[in-house]
């Protein structure tokens, strides 16, 4: 069968200084299919975000392999994985480039995805309202809270339309009241817009929000004495 | 009883040790050079222009090196939107490119105006100044984002 996307015993090794940090010991095994709302739960420093880098391309993973739409893409960049499943990522750091306003990055990430100039301002007006956002459209990043940077994280993801869309502690910058209503939020894109969800959080009360929870353990730390004494 | 001290405070951060400290002590120093080799010109070729080009590619990686943190968020931006390594490259080598190209341009139109025509060296070297420049604006972004480290930024 083919997933959107598939983790096949994704492991990962960190040197350090004095040994080696080794995340995902069991290998992280997943598949998010059309319309799954998967959640990867795990503590601080567990490799969740690390987790997310290696599904999108921005990491490689030291052994395992990542498949999108049946691809191995193990060793591609993210824009090739956008190329076979459209994809949207927000990530723990919100990301907008501070020159330009709320609606010119949301313009940009539009037309970087291939959509026409006449349907952007249409999108970009319903995702912003949909995170109640539509306010502060030409507001410079730089000038907003956190949490509206997250919000406009989300409102940029939501307007690509992805098939695909990969979060990384969605609820991280937000205080209790707005990450409770970030999480009926994505429930609703992914049961009303058949949006395939991969979210990541520490919180369990969170990945309850998911049909499908994968867990993740500690990580173990190779050291030169307990490897010889191994 | 422990009497404070200043200096230390001052003198720890007083001394150039960073690479954009070396590049504005070497385009000083070629302004300096050109400033005073203005008057000398070997085979009819005037020394000091030909020594103000070699500022441009270092003003350049001066200007793309001074805001490092802005330019960061730009490129972790870009990447999430979907872009990749040489669309970045490029949008950095054409803000050099024109940096570049408008910063040496009056020399030219000025050359024209008094022979009446510019020559191919200065043609040359007008556009030698802004492939160059486009290259030292764009090399920084281009380490940045290839390195190892660059996926960390993404993380809290």
């Amino acid at each position: 069968m083919t997933y959107l996307v598939e983790s096949v015993s994704v492991k990962m090794d960190y040197p350090h200084s004095d040994g080696v940090l080794k995340l995902y010991d069991d290998g992280v095994t997943l598949k998010v299919d059309q319309g799954d709302f998967v959640a990867v739960l795990g503590g601080s420093g567990w490799g969740k975000s690390t987790l997310v880098n290696v599904i999108l391309g921005l990491e490689k993973p030291t052994t395992g392999s990542v498949y999108f739409g049946g691809e191995d893409v193990t060793r591609s960049s993210f824009v090739k994985r956008c190329a076979l499943v459209r994809t949207a990522a927000v990530f723990q750091r919100p990301t907008a480039i501070p020159q330009l306003t709320v609606g010119q990055n949301l313009s940009l990430a539009l037309s970087m995805a291939g959509v026409a100039k006449s349907e952007r301002n249409e999108r970009i007006g319903e995702s912003l309202a949909f995170f109640g956002l539509e306010k502060i459209t030409k507001s410079y990043p730089e000038s907003l809270s956190a949490g509206q940077r997250k919000r406009i994280d989300l409102a940029r993801a939501l307007a690509v339309r992805p098939q695909l869309l990969v979060l990384d502690e969605p609820t991280g910058d937000l205080d209790s009241s707005a990450a409770n209503l970030v999480m009926p939020l994505l429930r609703g894109l992914n049961r009303d817009h058949g949006m395939a969800i991969l979210m990541t959080t520490a919180l369990p009360r969170y990945a309850a929000a998911a049909r499908q929870l994968v867990h993740l353990k500690p990580p173990g730390f190779i050291t030169p004495s307990n490897r010889v004494d191994n | 009883m422990e009497k404070p001290s200043w200096a230390p405070f001052i003198l720890s951060g007083a001394f150039p040790r960073e690479l954009t400290d070396l590049l504005a002590i070497l385009i000083i120093g070629i302004a300096g050079l050109e400033a005073s080799l203005i008057q000398y010109n070997i085979a009819g070729l005037e020394l000091g222009p030909l020594i103000l080009f070699l500022s441009v590619p270092l003003t350049c990686a001066l200007a793309s090196l001074s805001n490092t943190g802005k330019k960061l968020r730009e490129e972790l931006a870009l990447f999430a939107y979907g872009g990749s390594e040489w669309q970045v490259w490029t949008r950095y080598f054409l803000r050099g490119f024109t940096c570049s190209l408008i910063a040496v341009f009056p020399l030219f139109v000025e050359e024209i105006a008094r022979t009446g025509s510019a020559s191919a060296l200065q043609t040359s070297l007008l556009i030698l100044a802004a492939v160059a420049g486009g290259a030292f604006y764009s090399a920084p972004s281009l380490r940045r984002v290839r390195s190892v480290e660059f996926a960390e930024n993404y993380k809290a």
